[in-house]
């Protein structure tokens, strides 16, 4: 039977193509970023906030414990502001495709961007492209060194390189001569010199060992494997909860548990917990939901009024031990530290 | 009548050969030739060892014993293209056709015209188109688009093109394995019609067939396989269509087991 | 022959918009259109349609790209390659290693990296023909060892697994701009893209070699029949594969100024899906370059264009994962409207 192919038949299936993608649109619209409502008293200056969007553009996925704490600074600070935010971050890292995200993110010409320098040599011309593009910058929680030189207006976060240093300071006055530093993320330049700053307070030597952060099974057998080949450490010093957690469970399933003087950068429930009973010496704060409140803050003020901090405004290091831990197991629990 | 070459020997000829598999007899001393001009029918059972004697002929497998000559010349295939270069084609059930494929690029597969040298070398694609279309047109296929798939083809069509492939490209020889096995009627009688045609172009046909219908259309001569022995070759004037149907089932086994059957209870 | 009554139809001409129908790229073109028309749309003023937006989704199209023309050409061969996003990792940190730990010159690692890529693909090539596996098994055999090797590699001759520091290594030579240059907004990525789907587009409809590919993927025993060396054709595309993952490498590392173990993680699916969308047959014999262009470019379109729509960017991949089905029912359908037609 002769069917000739009309042009309606084209167009139907191009219909339901369109009409497929419409409803999905529409589907994800309802999952959209919250912080539209316009609140009183925000007005005045150059813009009014309801017409003021930020893209936050970080190398954190936001699945990762420490940065969905950031994403709740961020999502607190629009809500409180009254202006929309939207947190890129990538699924996994991902230099490449963090480099798209600041591609796209230039190209929606935001009112500001909050960035995260991770890897400074790659990222450094993406910030400066939004800069030259008058597109205002706040560096966070990486690029201590560059973000100045890469045009941002100031910087938020932790001193690393100092933070490390106070570590290793603490751990010098616990005992501790030798000691193992877990880098679960490398690539990422702040991880590199918490471990420099570290041994350099600690005085004495560091073995850095690095782990597949995503991967808890395989890092805990990585450290475990560390402990059996340096049995002289005394001291261990984890960069980040997913360092962190199978470094517990290692020491945990090693005999030596009991010997090893052990702290970590960043919060986390079980590291709070770990601190309480004991198990950890301390875990050093960077207040990372400063890290995303802030720089909302700063964003919208200067694209209002034109006025900005200038400067690093530090939101670490402050150290959680066994006396303040309790406390801020409760704070944890709300997501904000 | 029959031709032969111009020295009279018989375009191939297959003397004495046998073929073994490990224990398995798949050829016993066959002979068979075939000449200018003529179709000879392959004819035999499933089994009866016509797929090996043509492998053989096309240089897929080597004799064990025996010799096979083509053009009076004894040779020795080392491969299929081998035969391919002396004249001998073979086209297989599967027509080595490729259904998602445009008519004139299986046409030419293999075979590819070019124009241009170096790095621009390039499938001149409307040579190729031309000369599929008049290929085509000479055996009354008249083809709206040579890049449609050979898939839309009617398969007693596809089966043409395959033998009018072979045709173009200088076969001397062409063997025809079970071409219309598959087809049904109509189909077939197209096949049959250009496989008469093709005989008068002086290019000798081996008609490979189980169907005794379809051999006796068109043959000239047959030979019968049985078991991988050839139970001779007749001309079409010595054997009728009967005789041959019952030489192609067993001939004497099956008188036998016909008086078995009917005669049983007396 | 055939009987007047079926001659009269069968000599119609194929109307033209016929043909076209039939063609294998149609979905892939309407299907990027469509996407294009929808984020024109839904996000035209919010970036998508500015130079830099176009210029960001045009990157990640290029990326892709790149990979997609050969692995699509391959496929029409009737073989998969899964290793490409492996191979992808390990070019790149054949190049960091020896530049940033050896001291190499540039081009030198890079060469390394080309010449690793040769190997790779001779490896497959010569496998899957010689075992007669099937490649989806052989090349997913060769995803593991590959990214296996390239992170124990690292990890025993660095200690870590992401090397950064090479753009001191690129300033001022010749192979940065070459590689990660730009053009006004766009990107040296872009033309690379472009000159391969060119070339290859080329070798597919108008060479020998071309003939030879679809013959191969359809049946590769007919083929072997009328002379067609199959076997010669596999290698050299496996080859091809590999070396577009060596070249995506070297960009990416150019770009970046660093390389890390995991890069390329999931390409071998994208570039398959985008061959998909773009009309290539799974069982291989049919398909086009062409049709893969459009495919990665629908990639590049979504991955970008959700930004823009202010969508959590999580349901990128159900958009990806939606988009292909449509796109490949759409195909599905097209084709056999039209061929019932006939």
């Amino acid at each position: 039977m002769e069917k000739e192919l009309s042009r309606r038949d084209f167009l139907r299936a191009g219909g339901a193509g369109f009409a497929g993608a419409a409803l999905l649109w529409a589907a994800g619209c309802g999952g959209q970023q919250g912080g539209q409502q316009q609140e009183e008293g925000g007005g005045g200056g150059l813009v009014e906030r309801g017409d003021i969007r930020i893209e936050f553009v970080t190398h954190g996925p936001a699945a990762d414990p420490f940065w969905s704490v950031v994403k709740n600074g961020v999502d607190r600070a629009a809500a409180d502001l009254g202006v929309e935010v939207n947190y890129r971050g990538p699924e996994r890292f991902s230099i490449p495709e963090i480099q798209r995200n600041f591609e796209a993110a230039i190209a929606s010409e935001p009112s500001g961007m909050a960035v995260t320098i991770a890897d400074p040599d790659a990222l450094v011309p993406e910030v400066r492209k939004a800069v030259d593009q008058g597109i205002p910058v706040v560096a966070l929680n990486a690029g201590l060194d560059v973000w100045e030189r890469a045009g941002a207006l100031n910087y938020v976060g932790q001193t690393e390189y100092e933070a490390g240093v106070e570590a290793g300071r603490r751990m010098r006055e616990a005992g501790v001569r030798s000691a193992l530093c877990i880098n679960h993320q490398q690539g990422v330049v702040t991880l590199d010199q918490r471990c420099a700053g570290f041994e350099e307070g600690l005085g004495g030597s560091v073995t850095e060992v690095a782990v597949k952060g995503d991967d808890p099974t395989a890092a805990q057998n990585g450290i475990e494997t560390a402990l059996r080949q340096n049995p002289d450490v005394e001291g261990m010093l984890a960069l980040g909860p997913q360092g962190a957690l199978p470094a517990l469970k290692a020491l945990q399933a090693s005999d030596r548990g009991g010997d090893i003087r052990f702290g970590t950068f960043d919060l986390s429930p079980e590291v709070l917990r770990a601190i309480r009973d004991e198990r950890m010496l301390f875990a050093i704060d960077q207040q990372q939901f400063l890290q995303g409140y802030l720089p909302v803050v700063f964003l919208t003020t200067y694209a209002q009024y034109l006025l900005h901090p200038v400067g690093v405004i530090p939101t670490g290091p402050a150290f959680v031990t066994r006396q303040t831990a309790e406390e801020v197991i409760q704070l944890s629990r709300q997501g904000i530290r | 009548m029959t031709q032969t070459t111009a020295d009279g020997a018989p375009l191939i000829e297959a003397r004495g050969i046998s073929k073994y598999f490990g224990s398995v007899v798949a050829l016993e001393d066959v002979s068979m030739d075939v000449r200018a001009g003529e179709v000879m029918c392959l004819l035999g059972d499933n089994g009866a060892g016509k797929s090996t004697l043509i492998k053989v002929f096309s240089g897929v497998h080597p004799p064990d014993r025996g010799s096979l000559l083509v053009e009076g010349e004894e040779v020795s295939f080392s491969s299929p293209r081998d035969a391919m270069d002396r004249g001998i084609a073979t086209v297989y059930q599967d027509l080595a056709m490729i259904p998602l494929m445009g008519i004139s690029r299986n046409f030419f597969l293999g075979r590819e015209p070019t124009r241009g040298r170096g790095p621009f070398r390039r499938f001149d694609v409307k040579f190729a188109d031309r000369i599929t279309r008049e290929q085509l047109r000479r055996i009354g296929i008249e083809i709206r688009d040579t890049s449609q798939p050979v898939a839309t083809l009617s398969g007693g069509e596809r089966q043409s093109v395959a033998i009018a492939r072979a045709v173009y490209f200088g076969a001397k020889v062409l063997i025809l394995d079970e071409p219309t096995s598959a087809l049904g009627v109509k189909q077939a009688s197209i096949v049959l019609r250009y496989i008469a045609r093709t005989r008068e172009q002086g290019i000798g046909v081996v008609f490979i067939t189980h169907n005794v219908h379809h051999a006796y259309l068109v043959g000239d001569r047959f030979t019968v396989l049985n078991h991988g022995r050839s139970m001779g070759t007749f001309e079409r004037q010595e054997i009728g269509l009967h005789e041959l149907e019952r030489l192609m089932a067993g001939g004497a086994e099956l008188e036998k087991l016909e008086a078995e059957l009917s005669g049983g209870g007396e | 022959m055939t009987n007047a009554a079926t001659s009269g139809e069968r000599l119609r001409r194929a109307g033209a918009l016929q043909r076209w129908l039939t063609r294998p790229e149609l979905a892939a073109v309407a299907g990027a259109a469509l996407v294009f028309a929808f984020f024109a749309v839904v996000a035209g003023d919010s970036g998508f349609l500015t130079l830099g937006g176009t210029a960001s989704y045009l990157e990640v199209a290029a990326q892709l790209g790149i990979v997609a023309v050969p692995v699509a050409m391959l496929m029409i061969a009737g073989e998969f390659d899964l290793s490409v996003g492996s191979m992808v990792g390990a070019a790149g940190m054949i190049i960091a290693i020896s530049v940033a730990e050896y001291g190499w010159p540039l081009w030198a690692g890079v060469l390394a990296a080309f010449a690793a890529a040769v190997l790779v693909g001779l490896f497959n090539g010569y496998v899957v023909i010689k075992t007669g596996l099937p490649s989806f098994i052989v090349t997913l055999g060769m995803l593991f060892a590959l990214r296996g090797l390239t992170i124990g590699f690292a990890r025993l001759l660095t200690g870590r697994t992401q090397i950064g520091g090479l753009d001191e290594a690129a300033a001022g030579g010749v192979l940065a701009p070459l590689f990660s240059g730009t053009i006004g907004p766009f990107s040296v990525t872009v033309l690379w893209w472009v000159l391969l789907a060119v070339l290859g587009t080329w070798v597919l409809q108008r060479t020998v070699f071309g003939n030879w590919i679809f013959g191969s993927g359809g049946d590769p025993v007919a083929a072997r029949n009328v002379g067609v060396p199959v076997n010669r054709v596999k290698i050299t595309l496996f080859v091809c594969t590999a070396l577009s993952a060596a070249l995506l490498a070297t960009i990416q590392v150019l770009d970046a100024g660093s390389a890390d173990v995991l890069r390329g993680t999931l390409l071998e699916l994208q570039a398959i899906a985008a061959a998909v969308i773009g009309g290539v047959l799974l069982t291989g014999g049919y398909g086009s370059v062409v049709g893969a262009v459009f495919g990665a470019l629908i990639f590049g379109m979504v991955s970008q264009g959700i930004f823009f729509t202010g969508i959590n960017t999580d349901w990128f991949q159900v958009f990806v994962g939606v988009m292909l089905l449509v796109a490949v029912l759409f195909n599905n359908y097209i084709r056999k409207r039209a061929s019932e037609a006939r």
